[in-house]
């Protein structure tokens, strides 16, 4: 009668260019099927997947977009309240990989985030089962790239094969929950300290106003 | 002791009215939303336009207002108009202006033309004067009235009148005619042997009977038809003559047999006339056979100057019987020349009129043909004495009226009389072109100012009707001239017309295409003008919108003034599409404009920061200018006025709509959506909260057990459908989203209302008085609950209600099943999600009740347990707090959330006392404290549990099972391990201890044993073998303290001793009755010293399973027990034992305990 289990939710949102290989993501992790033809999102799709960490069950919901441009006013409105982003490419889709930074604008701009609240974003790069010959963007440069863009947490993964799938999801939650503790240790320790250095701080400052007045003169 | 008290409702009662029509339902209590929930926003769903509107009364209510509200702007506007109204028509009286140049021109040549012979014209007039014919004279208009107004009209100083006047007296008398039409007779009586008659008309006046005019011979008819014409010139200048007019019966006699033989071999019309007046002069010379069948005379003294028809009776000498009718049309004429005479009449009826209408300052477009009585003689004797036939005089009038309208407007109702008057006999008769021409000239003086009434359809200066009456004259001049069907004249002369968009090469006579072009021209100047005096006072999207909406709602009206005045008028009388031809211009127009802002606003909208949902403060900010939300809700303000002003293209124009370019107008507002979607969140949480501030957590009547918030919220979620109703978004794709979006939204206003609900209710139900600080489970408390499951309840049909089914199956004929099924799978998560949100809300508050009544509960039971001997009021105490809380939940929850909360209770209730029991084991309390709460709890689960219902049972049996084992004495508790230990070890397959044979039965209160061996004992000893003996003990030990443990002797070296041992021992009948009494057979290896003796295994006989016979011991079975050992201490009652650290009891079995340990 009582619901089985009160699981923290999670809102995951993924995005990237069309045909990157988003649904299929998503498909493999929520129902570890594969479809090769699989067709165009139309607007949002959306599933349920519960996934243990350590012992405890959070229940992902699992919000997969459109990729193409003539939907980006359907799933703009979906992105507010997200608690993860998984930014995706294919590897053997060079344009795809430029893309991201499209991507982090548009979902930081419609997900409405404030300054503090750091969303934790995952980069994926899927299709890693393609031959050698046909890779566009290296490992290399995925990390360069989310260096230069403070993203601690990429992955490569294969929706064909089902290789990494589980861990890039398994990935993206454990990245929240260090930012979350982060957060909740930022909250205490602000309440406890930054105030009083501010105050220490203004105080200095005017002192140090003063003082190099006083030199001047 | 305890009263048992009696649960005072009882279970199984249905108490909740679970209606899955809640959301019907909803409908009709939307009545009594609270409209200070409305007020937060200032209405903002309402103002969404038609909210409530799906009641069509309410909906026209609504269009009526609108309707005034436009027509009370255009009134706004109206006078404006006016002053500007010089502005358009500037542009036309430009082109006017240059015609009347040319027109005044044309007049003064006419006059000067005049000039020379206005005093032959004058002489002419009185002349008429002098010459009055016709029984109509005025006879109150005297000759000298006549005369002054002549003298008046002509501007003839008196000197000349005089002098003209002698001439005019001097001239001859005008040449009268007398004009017969033989039209028909009737009901002549028949003079032939047949039953009819050859009927003549003979026609002659009076005063000259030999000069008789005859009409041809109908045979064989009583009822002949001859429409023949003559001309009689009257000689006598007198009108005292009489026009006689005699029917004859033509005879065929012989003669006239040969005559109606030559007949045939008449050649041309003039044999045939010789041979008729052959007939008729035998006939008038008597020589003939020919009867009058009767005769109808006519003074020339009744006849009316413009002529008449009338039937006359036939009459006969001597005969008073009716001979028949004969119709007869006669009017006088002149032998005047017609060409001249028309002439000089149009000029006469200029005059007349020029000075008419400056004698009576008649308004603009008044005029319709009334002159008055003196105007009016002069022109119809003019008429009269001139000979001039109707049509003459129509055209003629027709060209002046066309003249002078230039100048000074006439009525068009007078034009579309005169042409209605010539369209038949111009399209019949041969008509001269001279006159043709005249017809000509005088339509193109005449059409600007059509024209001009058409573009200025909308002036508001003049009442409608009046406008109407206007619109349909013009049409029907329109219509008219369309007929006459005009070919290459140029009746609309491109210097005239600039803004007819004609482009062929030669004259334009397109009546149509001017008239589609005049229309548009109008439309389009009107436009031009709203938009002009509608400009936004700022340069903000707000403004722009507001502005826009506003253009849009002027246009829409102007369209349905059309549809509803107009295009009736229009299709009937020019076969013209009004409406449509406007329509097809606004959307044109409103495209054009809309488009381009539309987007650009949308693409600029900023998006809504509402995170915190800190409302309170700023719920009173109604400014526009400040409202974040303006700008989204005019923009979508606009988008239902251009998806109305759509809505009546589609029913103005059903054929041409799809080729329109406003019919895609919501992909401008694409972007918007979102915005809007966010908004109406926004909007609905705002009013949530306010809706849960106001409650005064009461149910709203006595049928239902939810109070006002969850009926608002309902309401505010039908709001929001009523919203996506109205968006009435087409795209298919979006829709689908949307819909996905919007449950979502809901869902988070479904916990929004939870979280507010909660810290609404979070302080009620605390009691605070002198003893006792409680909490109670009040109704507020419930219906708290109530109100989220309430909601949580209509979250499925909601998602129904928002058109879930259909967007599904247009995705299932746009794309394919297996889309369709994704999609549905999607939205289901969507829903079910939420549900199980709520669900979990739901929950959370149930938990939080049972979670604040532990405080109470924990404390009532340890009071309880403390003084349960001495004070059976805190039992009570307990009993009616619970006895109250769940009574009111059972009243006020339904089945599934009142059982809910029992399981919580009971989850609860063996936390606390689990927690008790810890906390009081540490603090060394008696065992009659916890064989207190023993009680108290298996009271409490009597009386409120279902024993049948054990889905929670486990821990609560078990939470029971401890306190009874810690309720317990030593000594009993000693016992429950042995009986433990007994129900143990019969339970064993095997064991590596051995197995021992015994006999026993009671013989009255005498217990016999008989231990007869033992098998596979365990080895002791290092040789392999053991050196057993058993030993018998009665148990519960302190019952049985007066009885010897016997043992046997031992038994060395072996592991298979025949002991072969009987006992007798001498119970007492109550040691006999002993329930739960034991027999324990140790079996021990014997130390060599008698000291250490070490344990091999024992074995449990229950005194339940003695028998009680007076037979011999022997004759009964074996018992054969497997011999065992406790192993670990890890039993509860063991547990119970070493809490009890001060007894010593309990430590000497302890540690005789420790050694029958398994090693």
């Amino acid at each position: 009668m009582r619901s089985t289990t009160k699981n923290p939710l999670l809102k995951v949102v993924i995005l990237g260019d069309g045909g990157v290989g988003k649904s299929c993501l998503m498909n493999r992790f929520v129902s570890n099927q594969f479809d090769e033809h699989s067709f165009h999102t139309i607007g949002v799709e959306f599933l349920n997947k519960d996934l243990d960490i350590d012992g405890q069950t959070y229940t992902l919901q699992i919000w997969d977009t459109a990729g193409q441009e003539r939907f980006k006013t359907l799933r703009t409105p979906f992105y507010r309240g997200s608690d993860i982003c998984m930014l995706t490419y294919a590897i053997d889709d060079k344009t795809s990989f430029k893309n991201l930074e499209l991507w982090r604008k548009e979902f930081t701009y419609y997900a409405d985030l404030k300054e503090n609240n750091q969303i934790p974003f995952l980069v994926v790069g899927n299709k890693s089962d393609v031959p050698r010959e046909e890779r566009e963007v290296s490992q290399l440069e995925m990390e360069t790239w989310c260096n230069e863009n403070g993203i601690t947490s990429c992955i490569e993964t294969s929706a064909k094969n089902a290789s990494n799938v589980q861990e890039a999801f398994k990935m993206a939650v454990q990245h929240w929950l260090r930012l979350e503790s982060r957060a909740d240790k930022n909250e205490t320790a602000t309440n406890d300290t930054v105030d009083l250095s501010k105050k220490y701080g203004d105080n200095r400052m005017s002192c140090c106003v003063g003082g190099s007045e006083e030199s001047s003169n | 002791m305890l009263q048992l008290k009696p649960m005072r409702t009882p279970f199984g009662r249905k108490l909740m009215n679970k209606d899955n029509r809640i959301w019907r339902l909803l409908k009709f209590s939307l009545g009594k939303y609270d409209s200070r929930i409305q007020q937060v926003d200032n209405g903002f769903f309402e103002k969404f336009g038609s909210l409530f509107r799906e009641q069509a009364e309410m909906a026209q209510n609504k269009e009526q207002e609108e309707k005034q509200q436009v027509a009370k702007v255009a009134a706004e506007i109206a006078p404006k108009e006016n002053e500007e109204d010089t502005e358009p028509q500037a542009s036309i009286s430009g082109s006017e202006g240059e015609d009347s140049e040319t027109e005044k021109e044309d007049i003064k040549t006419e006059f000067i033309a005049a000039a020379f012979n206005i005093d032959e014209l004058y002489t002419e007039i009185l002349y008429v004067i002098l010459h009055n014919v016709g029984c109509d004279v005025n006879i109150d208009v005297t000759q000298t009235a006549l005369f002054s107004y002549a003298q008046d009209a002509f501007r003839i100083p008196n000197e000349k009148h005089r002098q003209l006047l002698e001439i005019a007296e001097n001239k001859e008398d005008p040449e009268l005619i007398i004009n017969v039409e033989v039209i028909e007779a009737k009901e002549l009586r028949p003079k032939d042997s047949n039953g009819m008659s050859d009927p003549f008309v003979t026609l002659y006046l009076a005063s000259n009977t030999s000069h008789r005019y005859n009409t041809s011979v109908k045979s064989m008819t009583l009822n002949p038809v001859w429409e023949e014409h003559f001309a009689l010139p009257i000689n006598d200048k007198s009108i005292d003559d009489t026009l006689c007019l005699e029917v004859w019966d033509f005879d065929p006699a012989e003669t006239v047999k040969e005559k109606l033989g030559k007949f045939f071999d008449v050649k041309g019309v003039k044999g045939m006339r010789k041979l008729v007046k052959e007939i008729a002069v035998t006939a008038t010379t008597g020589q003939h056979d020919n009867e009058l069948i009767g005769r109808a005379k006519i003074p020339l003294n009744t006849i009316p100057a413009s002529g008449m028809t009338m039937w006359y009776t036939l009459d006969k000498k001597n005969k008073l019987t009716r001979q028949g009718v004969l119709k007869v049309r006669v009017s006088f004429s002149s032998g005047k020349n017609n060409q001249v005479a028309a002439q000089e009449h149009r000029h006469m009826r200029r005059i007349i009129l020029l000075h008419e209408l400056e004698m009576s300052q008649v308004s603009p477009y008044w005029w319709c043909g009334n002159f008055s009585p003196q105007g009016d003689q002069l022109l119809t004797q003019h008429i009269a004495q001139s000979g001039l036939s109707p049509t003459e005089v129509a055209l003629c009038s027709y060209s002046v009226y066309a003249g002078i309208h230039q100048k000074h407007p006439l009525s068009f109702n007078l034009f579309s009389k005169l042409l209605e008057k010539l369209i038949k006999p111009l399209q019949t008769e041969l008509v001269m072109e001279e006159d043709m021409n005249l017809l000509w000239d005088a339509t193109r003086k005449l059409l600007p100012s059509c024209f001009s009434a058409i573009r200025k359809i909308r002036k508001k200066t003049t009442n409608e009707k009046t406008i109407l009456k206007q619109v349909m004259e013009v049409l029907k001049i329109l219509n008219f001239v369309i007929e006459l069907n005009p070919t290459n004249i140029d009746l609309l002369p491109s210097h005239l017309y600039p803004w007819i968009s004609y482009r062929e090469d030669g004259p334009n006579c397109d009546i149509r295409g001017a008239l589609n072009d005049a229309i548009t021209q109008g439309a389009s100047d009107w436009f031009n003008y709203i938009v002009e005096n509608n400009k936004e006072t700022e340069s903000t999207a707000l403004s722009k919108l507001e502005t826009l909406t506003r253009l849009i709602q002027l246009i829409r009206s102007d369209l349905q003034k059309a549809v509803e005045y107009f295009d009736k008028l229009f299709i009937e009388l020019v076969h013209f599409q009004y409406a449509k031809c406007l329509y097809t211009f606004y959307q044109a127009k409103i495209a054009t404009i809309c488009e381009p802002e539309v987007r650009e606003i949308c693409k600029n909208l900023k998006t809504l920061q509402y995170t915190g949902f800190s409302f309170g403060a700023n719920t009173k900010n109604s400014d526009p200018a400040t409202d974040p939300l303006a700008e989204g809700t005019s923009l979508f303000n606009l988008y239902l006025t251009i998806q109305r002003f759509v809505t009546l293209g589609q029913g103005i124009c059903p054929v041409d709509y799809n080729t329109f370019h406003i019919r895609n107008f919501h992909q401008w507002f694409q972007v918007g959506v979102a915005q809007w979607l966010n908004i109406a969140v926004y909007k609905a949480l705002q009013r949530i909260e306010k809706a849960v501030e106001l409650d005064q957590l009461v149910p709203i009547d006595n049928t239902v057990k939810y109070s006002s918030s969850a009926v608002d919220t309902l309401t505010i979620f039908y709001q929001v459908n009523t919203f996506w109703q109205q968006l009435n978004w087409p795209d298919v794709e979006s829709c689908y989203t949307f819909i996905a979006k919007i449950i979502d939204d809901i869902c988070r206003c479904c916990v929004f209302y939870a979280e507010k609900m909660g810290s609404k209710i979070e302080g009620v139900g605390v009691v605070e008085n002198v003893y006792e600080k409680k909490f109670e489970v009040t109704n507020e408390w419930c219906l708290a609950i109530n109100n989220i499951d309430y909601v949580r309840e209509t979250l499925q049909p909601f998602a129904q209600d928002l058109g879930m089914e259909a967007v599904l199956k247009n995705i299932l004929d746009l794309k394919s099943p297996v889309e369709a099924e994704r999609c549905r799978d999607t939205l289901n998560v969507v829903i079910s999600n939420a549900i199980d949100t709520i669900q979990n809300k739901i929950v959370e508050f149930l938990e939080t009740v049972v979670k604040k009544m532990t405080p109470s509960m924990k404390r009532l039971l340890i009071e309880g347990a403390e003084l349960f001997e001495q004070d059976t009021n805190s039992v009570d105490r307990l009993m009616m707090y619970m006895d109250q809380n769940l009574e009111t939940l059972h009243r006020e929850l339904n089945d599934e959330n009142f059982n809910r909360t029992l399981e919580l209770i009971w989850e609860t209730l063996s936390k606390i006392l689990d927690e008790i029991i810890q906390a009081n084991l540490e603090n060394r309390r008696p065992p009659s404290f916890f064989s207190n709460l023993q009680k108290t709890l298996t009271l409490m689960l009597g009386v409120y549990k279902n024993p049948d219902d054990c889905s929670s049972c486990a821990p609560l049996k078990n939470t029971e099972r401890i306190l009874k084992i810690h309720g317990l004495e030593t000594s009993d508790l000693i016992h429950e391990v042995h009986l433990e230990l007994a129900n143990q070890f019969d339970q064993l397959h095997e064991s590596p201890y051995g197995e021992i044979s015994l006999r026993c039965k009671f013989d009255e209160d005498i217990l016999k044993i008989e231990v007869i061996n033992a098998r596979d004992l365990a080895v002791m000893d290092s040789n392999g073998t053991s050196d057993s003996f058993v030993r018998i003990h009665l148990l519960p030990e302190h019952k049985f303290s007066n009885i010897d443990k016997p043992k046997t002797k031992t038994h060395h070296k072996t592991i298979f001793p025949l002991y072969d041992e009987s006992f007798s021992l001498n119970l007492t009948s109550e040691q006999r009755q002993q329930k739960n009494g034991l027999i324990l057979f140790s079996v021990k290896d014997k130390d060599m010293m008698g000291y250490n003796n070490q344990y091999i295994g024992e074995a449990y006989v229950k005194f339940s399973d003695i028998p009680s016979t007076n037979g011999s011991l022997s004759n009964l079975p074996q018992i054969k027990k497997l011999l065992g050992r406790p192993t670990s201490l890890d039993m509860s009652t063991i547990k119970a034992l070493e809490h009890r650290q001060g007894d010593k009891q309990a430590k000497e079995f302890l540690k005789k305990f420790k050694q029958r340990l398994v090693s």
